[in-house]
């Protein structure tokens, strides 16, 4: 089991982020989780920890619909950061809307952090691919 | 005989009128008339005395022979010869010899007389060929010709009369079985009236009538007739009979096949019309002459274009005219649009089609136009509904994934949380999973109820609108929400004046008052009172209603195509739950109204809801 550091979980759902947390807890996948209740306080966070140089997250569970800075708008911004490591950025949503796939397609030709697109739910299966690091 | 030869010329011999020649035994000329001097212009001098063939060396040998014969004591003898004479003209004569006695009754010589018939032999030749060309042309027109003698009381038929009548030849008519060849009813009537007053009042006739012939076959036949007199005094019938049933059948049927395309031209629910090289009109049926407003064709024969339709239209008319006679190629289905001099616009589907004589020779052009303006107008207003529709169905796909995500969230959690309880056995931990669960349900059932109320609003379209006062409704709104005011120590200024009034649905209006009025409290700016300003503006045929906040405004750069969606909030406020503004957008369009917003963050937020004044 490859254990990674720490892992992002950005949603405004509680459940999901119960949910995500408490299978990770479950395979000890990672040391740290820390959730975020939409994008703009994720991005606030990893914007403080580049300038300061202290410990990125090896993983993202990102959701698309949230509000005041969705899933969309986080990696526009994200992905212009200079950020010292490629990180994986797992997105989770129940959308099956084609139009959101084909902006996911957008953003993983563009960036050098591997995005993987999922919908929800996530199952513990699915997890332990998830969690490894980029 | 001596004594004859001797005697001196007779005054009386000479003043016969006839041609006549007195011989004696030798068949010398011993006396002779004037008449015949004058008739062969023979020489006085050199006449008397000598031979008669050596006086007329051009009368035919067997005359000579008669003439023996005549001495010896023959009767008199009769007949016609030919002289050809010395200019080798032809003459015919008319000879007629008796012996010449004496005292007697010795035959002492002959007595010739010789009358020209040239003449009377001409007319008859010429009645003869008459009579054949008249059969002839009796054999061909199917004339045939009748006599009734009304002293002998018969009924005499030529050939063709009984080839008309299909009977034999030894058929013997009569007036009563001639007239019942005629069909019972109106030609036989018709034939006995006209028989019966030719008789009583000497008047002609000239009937086509129907007759059956003796084989049964039915015939029209062209029956003439007229009295004959002889001094005076009623003394027969003469007339003709005719064969037209070739004739006219074949002219019921032309006048049959003329009357069917008249009919079919003038039906044809197209404008039909030909123009001559000029392009004017020459011909135009019913539906040409309703189109242009005329009672009678008469109204448009020899007009062109340019005297019924604005000059434009009649110069394009004209052009595609010469194209089609000059090149002699049709022009078909062509969609013109014309416009009357009364302003009238009508769209047509037009052929043009050129005519061509026998020398194949463009001589017109044959036009058709069909009335396509109404099939024009469904054209634009299924464009219309296609927009309608496409748009329609745009907004229920955004639906439909707006839905599915919602529900998949949901469904999502439950499944993910029940996979968790089956396999938990810590009972604190369970208690808690439940409790998530309670709250998936709820934020389920809350969602559904979301989602049926955009539903209601958009299978509502035909909610009916009415004339609201828009000051009062404003005001009620404010009385309801008086308690959420006092609480947020917020304000509303009514600026809208007493009497304005629009047309809405009276509870979309209340609920979009309510939810612009609230969202302007809610997100108030924390350092001032909030207050909301609701104003009343007309431009053109649509009212606006204007509400303006002092709250603290929306980045409209980064949120302006998201603020009407569902379940997207902006703020960080607890009570944010992005339903509000969705459903309010949705009502605005049920009431095929629009929404304008400016906002500056920090500052505030002003709506501008327009909606047309027609219901």
């Amino acid at each position: 089991m490859n254990k990674v550091d720490t892992v992002f979980i950005i949603d405004d759902d509680p459940i999901t982020v119960f949910g995500i947390r408490k299978m990770l807890m479950a395979m000890e996948a990672a040391e740290h989780t820390e959730s975020f209740a939409n994008g703009q306080l994720a991005f606030q966070k990893i914007q403080q920890l580049i300038e300061t140089g202290g410990h990125l997250p090896e993983v993202i569970f990102l959701d698309i619909n949230m509000p005041i800075m969705d899933g969309w708008q986080f990696l526009e911004a994200f992905t212009k950061l200079l950020c010292p490591r490629p990180i994986r950025i797992n997105i989770v949503t129940s959308s099956i809307d084609p139009y959101d796939l084909q902006r996911f397609e957008g953003f993983k030709s563009r960036t050098r952090h591997l995005l993987e697109y999922r919908n929800k739910p996530i199952k513990m299966s699915d997890l332990q691919e998830m969690t490894r690091a980029a | 005989m001596k004594e004859a030869k001797v005697q001196p010329r007779s005054f009386l011999i000479a003043q016969l009128p006839n041609p006549t020649v007195f011989l004696n035994a030798e068949l010398e000329v011993v006396h002779a008339s004037d008449s015949l001097i004058r008739a062969f212009h023979f020489d006085r001098k050199n006449l008397f005395g000598r031979r008669i063939y050596e006086v007329l060396p051009q009368a035919p040998e067997h005359l000579i022979g008669v003439l023996r014969r005549c001495l010896e004591g023959a009767e008199t003898d009769k007949g016609i010869d030919r002289f050809i004479s010395s200019d080798n003209s032809e003459y015919w004569y008319e000879y007629s010899n008796t012996p010449w006695y004496d005292k007697g009754e010795n035959i002492i010589g002959v007595i010739l007389q010789i009358v020209n018939i040239t003449d009377r032999i001409k007319l008859e030749l010429d009645y003869e060929k008459a009579q054949i060309l008249l059969e002839a042309k009796a054999v061909n027109a199917r004339i045939g010709s009748w006599e009734y003698n009304a002293i002998t009381g018969k009924l005499t038929w030529c050939d063709m009369t009984r080839k008309i009548h299909e009977v034999p030849e030894d058929f013997e008519p009569n007036i009563e079985s001639a007239i019942e060849f005629y069909m019972e009813g109106y030609s036989r009537n018709t034939i006995s009236m006209a028989v019966y007053k030719a008789m009583e009042s000497g008047t002609h006739w000239k009937e086509k009538l129907k007759i059956i012939t003796a084989s049964g076959k039915e015939l029209w036949v062209v029956a003439s007739g007229k009295p004959l007199y002889k001094d005076g005094i009623y003394v027969g019938l003469i007339g003709t009979i005719q064969d037209v049933t070739e004739v006219n059948v074949s002219n019921q049927r032309s006048t049959e096949s003329e009357n069917l395309l008249h009919t079919v031209v003038d039906n044809l629910p197209l404008n039909v019309y030909i123009k001559d090289l000029e392009s004017k009109k020459i011909l135009v049926n019913k539906s040409e002459c309703a189109y242009l407003g005329v009672q009678d064709a008469s109204e448009l024969i020899g007009k062109s274009d340019f005297d019924l339709y604005d000059q434009k239209v009649a110069q394009e008319s004209r052009d595609e005219d010469l194209f089609v006679l000059n090149n002699g190629t049709p022009i078909l289905g062509k969609e013109t649009i014309s416009v009357q001099k009364n302003g009238k616009v009508t769209h047509f589907l037009t052929s043009k089609i050129p005519l061509f004589d026998e020398e194949q020779e463009v001589y017109g052009l044959l036009g058709l136009s069909m009335d396509i303006s109404d099939l024009k107008q469904k054209e634009g207003e299924l464009r219309e509904l296609i927009n309608v529709s496409s748009q329609q169905n745009k907004k229920l796909v955004n639906f439909a994934h707006i839905v599915s995500h919602n529900l998949r969230s949901h469904s999502a959690n439950f499944s993910m949380l029940l996979d968790f309880l089956a396999n938990e056995q810590d009972v604190e931990e369970r208690d808690r999973i439940l409790g998530m669960l309670n709250d998936a349900s709820e934020n389920l059932l809350e969602t559904l109820e979301n989602l049926n109320e955009v539903v209601a609003i958009n299978t509502n379209v035909r909610l009916e609108k009415k004339q609201i006062r828009i000051h009062r409704a404003v005001h009620a709104v404010q009385q309801n929400l008086s308690g959420f005011l006092q609480t947020h120590e917020g304000v509303i200024h009514n600026e809208i004046p007493h009497d304005a009034t629009l047309q809405a649905v009276p509870a979309y209006l209340d609920s979009i008052l309510i939810n612009f009025i609230t969202n302007g409290i809610k997100y108030r700016h924390p350092d001032r009172r909030p207050e909301v300003r609701i104003c009343y503006e007309h431009t053109g045929s649509q009212a606006v209603l204007v509400i303006s906040d002092n709250g603290i405004g929306i980045d409209l750069k980064k949120y302006g195509d998201k603020l009407f969606g569902m379940y997207k909030t902006f703020h960080n406020h607890p009570d944010a739950r992005g339903i509000g503004l969705y459903i309010t957008k949705n009502q605005i369009e049920a009431m095929n109204g629009r929404i304008l917003t400016c906002s500056e963050v920090g500052k505030g937020t002003t709506f501008k809801i327009y909606l047309d004044e027609q219901s």
